[in-house]
């Protein structure tokens, strides 16, 4: 009875371990992704927002597809059980209480995806005005994550 | 008997009352975000401006800008302690608020320049610095914050405490720059304002240099190209499709 209590234990952690990833892993990528959606957020800023003058439309509308790239890329995943503590590039500011409020992260994760296709569609336009306005949109919906999930230090 | 002396010039009050403005706004710009940090930026560098106005003041300003006139010195304070000091500008208790005002918003200021927010706003220093070192004066920059907030709250407080409790209106002298003090302490004024005009003047042009310099003049004699080349876009052909 026992020996079977222990292996129906020892099986369930292999399996959840398996299915979500090891921690640092999840926390590695998810920085990374982030980190490569601020390139191409700061690409755009610099472009659209900062000096106009050097907008070129082919490079922003990759940009804004690399963001929309990174937010359709299903990030959820990277958000497994205990990801609230380890060192992915650097330590994670996610905060444990995240998984309490799995639902309103989700709530502000959708809107950050879908202010990122919308860029992405208006960017193909090459409308400068367009894609500043919805660029605003972008950037704020960064904000409520942050505010939302992630540990001010 | 009772006479009205001029007490804060027009340079300090006008310093004053815009840091007052400035600080509010760079908190509101910071709580919205979004498209407003580029504005708390700008605060930033101007309340940088104001600051090294203020400091330059200091030396060159009017008797009761200058440091030496209120700066809390050790006996001025033992004296302040013993009941036995005696004054026109800011008591002892009220030079180390202000002084303390002062470094915590330098302090907000300082790390702000090198600050990041992980999104798309970098302080106009960021380029002299790393990712790493910036997200750690980030985080100091959120840090002093609450130390300047309590020194805020405390001030506001105390100027309620000197109004209703000691009868004392601080505001209205730093509105108009009048005080009403007694006969006997206002023989003891020593006041020069001799060259005002030129020494405000050249404490704008020296504020106004640094924070050119710290939000233009610099970047550009650095070489911003070569900063500037991982958010431009391609210039030839070639590079374009790489």
């Amino acid at each position: 009875m026992k020996k079977n209590l222990t292996l129906a234990v020892l099986l369930t952690a292999t399996a959840t371990a398996a299915f979500a990833g090891p921690i640092e892993e999840q926390i590695r990528f998810r920085q990374s992704a982030y980190s490569f959606a601020a390139w191409n957020v700061q690409k755009i800023k610099n472009q659209v927002v900062d000096h106009p003058e050097t907008f070129n439309k082919d490079n922003v509308a990759a940009a804004a597809n690399a963001i929309a790239a990174v937010a359709n890329s299903g990030l959820g995943a990277l958000y497994g059980e205990g990801t609230d503590h380890g060192v992915g590039w650097k330590e994670t500011r996610l905060k444990p209480e995240f998984f309490q409020r799995k639902d309103e992260a989700i709530k502000v994760a959708n809107i950050f995806n879908e202010a990122a296709n919308e860029l992405a569609k208006v960017a193909a336009t090459g409308d400068a005005a367009a894609i500043k306005t919805q660029f605003s949109k972008v950037t704020e919906s960064c904000k409520g994550c942050h505010d939302l999930i992630r540990i001010k230090e | 008997m009772k006479v009205t002396i001029h007490i804060w010039d027009v340079p300090h009050r006008l310093f004053h009352w815009l840091l007052a403005i400035s600080v509010a706004a760079v908190y509101i710009t910071a709580k919205i975000g979004g498209e407003w940090i580029d504005w708390h930026g700008r605060l930033g560098i101007f309340i940088l401006g104001l600051l090294i106005f203020r400091i330059i003041w200091g030396f060159v300003g009017s008797t009761h800008s200058r440091f030496v006139t209120f700066f809390p010195t050790l006996p001025r304070i033992i004296a302040y302690i013993k009941g036995q000091w005696q004054g026109i500008g800011h008591n002892p208790l009220g030079a180390i608020s202000a002084i303390a005002l002062l470094i915590a918003v330098g302090a907000q200021v300082g790390t702000g320049l090198f600050a990041n927010d992980d999104i798309a706003f970098e302080g106009p220093l960021f380029n002299f610095i790393n990712k790493p070192l910036s997200d750690k004066l980030t985080s100091w920059h959120n840090t002093t914050f609450n130390v300047l907030l309590a020194l805020i709250v405390l001030h506001l407080v105390a100027i309620f405490f000197y109004r209703w409790i000691k009868k004392t209106n601080l505001v209205v002298p730093m509105l108009t720059g009048k005080k009403q003090i007694p006969v006997a302490l206002a023989e003891s004024i020593t006041t020069s304002h001799a060259n005002g005009a030129a020494r405000f003047i050249l404490s704008i042009v020296i504020s106004s240099t640094v924070v050119w310099g710290v939000s233009d003049g610099i970047a550009r004699l650095y070489s911003p190209q070569s900063q500037q080349t991982s958010k431009t876009a391609p210039t030839t052909q070639a590079s374009a499709s790489f």
